[in-house]
């Protein structure tokens, strides 16, 4: 038997012969692994996946223009700029007369795509649907109090405006009746002079995004709705450093833990390490064979845990957020890296104690 | 017998006993740490959410239509209702007064801003078309309910206004000695050329600019100043146009939208004592008779749904933590009794039955697992208030309760870890195992 061979061999049994033992050493390494991988893919794609929630606020963006209308020009300059994902809504105000002559401000806008950007507020039917007119709850109470037809008037003209749905928002909006662009402007002649602009993206992309914005297109006032990016990245800035520190503490305590599980298995096997030198081992031998099977264990171990951790975090993701998170390739070097370090540290700290001693006084038993 | 030993095997097995010990105490500190940000974190992100502004609005009931274009309300102040200010600090005596974080009261008028050498006029019954609203607000004013005393304004309620130069005071009185303080808004000190230190003259008599208001909001284009000032400016002592107050609500659920006039009495009182947004503007209504209350829903409705999916991923991270500490337990509980067949071996030749010998190791484990879950408690109250406190400024508290969870727990993991390994050990024959076999 050749000298590889032995080796081989005695790294293999090692494991076979007392399979609780490698069991429980490799579930160690595993469950760190597992733990680590998970927390960490969570982390690496929560601003993403928060930064998605913020959607619903609504515009984070208002764009308007002194003194005239937005040309479709100019529209079209803020689709092209913006690279992220977004929706615009050109919006035109005007002011009108209501039923008893009460002045009312009247919007003029695509009313499918500002109900989608004011999906938090709350419509109730009236259950003529498609007549592209909604009616603040305030303007409701005043002038149609069972969604009836209303009259308004502007300047001489008149328009009988039926509402589709009534909202309500808890803002100024709840007394505005907003209708379609092209029946408002029949109406009022008036052109959309703001564009209320929602950006998706993380904190710092929306900031690029102003900045590019303001760079493209001078002639237009471009302003953050300062409130809700200021939240936005406040929420999102300390979501993510509870789920780091959360992260760190877990890992870091269940490491401590299984070091202490692997060290005080190898110190069971001291009778091992004292036969092996008794028959002539030298300390690099016998350093090398704990190594390799701290090694092997690691690499087994890391392996488990990065799939088994990876599908947690996808199991969170579709759980948590209805939408997955995938595995981040670029952990896979710092989980293995980090369970390899464990286990060699784990392993080979308490050989330095043995070596200390006599092998023959840890045969007698002392 | 039994509890001699026990008692040496504490004593001779010292390295053992220790790093089962620590063990468990580590595995739950990660619990008790898990389970209090878990639970703490619900509260802290709702605090930080409350920089999106007010979430509650109230206005007077008969009031007409707000005319506001631009950024500027073009009702006239003359034209509807308003609440009495003096009313306001009821606000704090409701049932969750307590969730009533701040309040900030409103009074505004169209104006029209025109320059006249270097004057600045503010014209409040102009015959020109507004182009700017004169706002009067609290920015830090101190009240008192009963024996409550706090301080409530838009520097604390609106964290979103930026001022360059210095907030003014909140006077009770026309100041005597020198013209009050105002801030003017970013828009208006463009046009008008107003900048700290400049005179304003608002109604005849003069103010004081004091600094530049920024929100990126309609306050831009807006003069503002401390409200009993503005009263006085308008003639109207005691009256507010519009109240925004900020208060912690739970997120909406099902049960919080429904309608508290159809419900049952036990149910009503299960809805009005909890923080819906609804059920605190209902006990505002109840308080401030003739105002109409509406939620602002862009932050009422999204703060929940925020909440909810944080607070999610939270408890699905603390699943995984605790899973991963019960095996990391288990595990170490498990390597230490395996290395312990000898003693198994030694004890079942003497005469020992299996009963016998489960029973001292369970004891032995019983032991450390409450000894563990209580260092364990109090390392993860420690760490909790420590992540509460670098990253929210205030400390996450654990609850009492947490503690007798955190034993409990402990108990049946070492149990849990301890009884297969006990199994598998009295499995083996006592003279195999002796002679060094197994």
């Amino acid at each position: 038997m050749s000298r590889r061979q032995l080796f081989l061999r005695l790294l293999v049994k090692a494991a076979w012969v007392r399979k609780d033992r490698a069991l429980t050493a490799l579930l160690s390494v595993t469950v760190v692994a597992t733990i680590a991988t998970a927390a960490l893919t969570v982390y690496s794609d929560l601003d993403n996946k928060l930064s998605h929630e913020f959607r619903s606020f609504g515009a984070n963006v208002v764009v308007s223009k002194q003194g005239g209308a937005l040309t479709r020009d100019e529209l079209s300059r803020i689709d092209s700029t913006l690279a992220a994902r977004h929706l615009i809504v050109p919006v035109a105000y005007a002011i009108a007369n209501g039923p008893n002559g009460a002045r009312v401000v009247v919007g003029g806008t695509d009313v499918k795509a500002f109900r989608d950007l004011n999906s938090s507020w709350s419509v109730r039917d009236t259950g003529h649907h498609g007549t592209q007119v909604l009616m603040g709850s305030r303007a409701a109470e005043a002038f149609s109090r069972q969604g009836e037809a209303v009259k308004v008037s502007f300047n001489a003209r008149q328009a009988t405006l039926q509402p589709e749905g009534i909202f309500s928002s808890g803002t100024d909006d709840d007394s505005r009746i907003y209708l379609d662009q092209n029946e408002f402007s029949a109406l009022t002649g008036v052109e959309p002079n703001t564009a209320l602009v929602r950006v998706e993206g993380r904190p710092q992309e929306i900031e690029a995004a102003i900045n590019t914005l303001r760079s493209s297109l001078p002639g237009l006032e471009i302003k953050p709705v300062r409130q809700i990016t200021l939240a936005q990245t406040a929420v999102v800035s300390k979501t993510r450093a509870v789920v780091l520190a959360a992260s760190a503490v877990i890992v870091t305590l269940i490491m401590l833990c299984m070091m202490v599980t692997l060290t005080s298995s190898v110190l069971e096997r001291r009778k091992d390490f004292a036969v092996m030198k008794a028959l002539g081992a030298s300390n690099k031998t016998v350093n090398l064979l704990f190594t390799a099977e701290a090694a092997l264990l690691a690499v087994a171990g890391a392996a488990a845990g990065f799939i088994l951790g990876s599908g947690i975090a996808f199991w969170i993701g579709r759980a948590n957020f209805d939408a997955a998170i995938f595995p981040q390739p670029g952990l896979l070097l710092p989980v293995f890296a980090g369970s390899m370090a464990l286990a060699l540290l784990a392993s080979t700290a308490p050989l330095r104690i043995l070596q200390r001693i006599q092998p023959a006084g840890i045969l007698r038993g002392e | 017998m039994f509890l001699r030993l026990l008692f040496e095997s504490f004593r001779r097995q010292k390295r053992r006993k220790s790093i089962a010990f620590l063990a468990i105490a580590l595995g739950m500190s990660i619990a008790t740490a898990m389970i209090a940000v878990a639970a703490g974190i619900g509260d802290k992100i709702s605090q930080e959410l409350r920089s999106t502004g007010a979430n509650l609005v109230i206005t007077p009931i008969e009031d007409t239509l707000d005319v506001n274009l631009g950024g500027v309300n073009l009702k006239p102040a003359s034209s509807g209702a308003y609440v009495a200010e003096s009313e306001l600090p009821k606000l704090k005596g409701i049932f969750w007064g307590h969730n009533i974080l701040g309040f900030v009261p409103s009074l505004t008028a169209p104006v029209t801003v025109t320059k006249n050498g270097k004057n600045t006029l503010v014209d409040l019954h102009s015959t020109q078309a507004a182009n700017a609203e004169l706002i009067g607000t609290y920015f830090a004013q101190p009240l008192h309910y009963g024996k409550q005393d706090f301080v409530t304004g838009a520097r604390s309620v609106n964290p979103w206004w930026q001022v360059e130069g210095e907030w003014p005071h909140d006077y009770a009185e026309w100041p005597a000695n020198q013209p009050p303080e105002v801030l003017v808004g970013k828009k208006v000190a463009a046009e008008s050329g107003l900048s700290p230190g400049d005179e304003v003259e608002i109604a005849g008599k003069n103010l004081r600019v004091s600094g530049v208001l920024n929100t990126g909001g309609s306050e831009d284009q807006a003069i503002v100043a401390p409200l009993h000032i503005v009263q006085q400016l308008l003639g109207r002592p005691n009256a507010v146009d519009r109240v925004a107050v900020s208060a912690l609500t739970k997120p909406e659920d099902a049960f919080g939208r429904r309608d508290p006039s159809k419900m049952t009495p036990a149910m009503r009182d299960r809805w009005y004592c909890s923080p819906y947004a609804n059920s605190i503007a209902f006990q505002i209504r109840e308080a401030l008779p003739n105002v109409r209350v509406e939620q602002v829903r862009q932050v009422e409705q999204n703060q929940g749904k925020i909440l909810t999916r944080i607070s999610g991923l939270m408890l699905l991270l603390t699943l995984a933590a605790l899973l991963a500490s019960v095996l990391a337990v288990s595990a170490a509980m498990a390597a230490t009794i395996l290395e312990r067949r000898q003693e198994v071996g030694l004890m079942k030749s003497m005469g020992a039955s299996n009963t016998s010998v489960a029973s001292l190791f369970l004891t032995e484990a019983g032991l450390l697992a409450l000894a563990g879950g209580m260092a364990g408690f109090l390392g993860g109250a420690a760490l909790a208030r420590y992540i509460g406190s670098s990253i929210f400024g205030s400390s996450i508290e654990v609850h009492p309760v947490v503690l007798a969870l955190i034993l409990c727990a402990a108990l049946v993991v070492t149990f849990a870890g301890s009884a297969g390994a006990v199994r598998k050990a009295t499995q083996f024959d006592p003279a195999v195992v002796l002679r060094g076999d197994a």
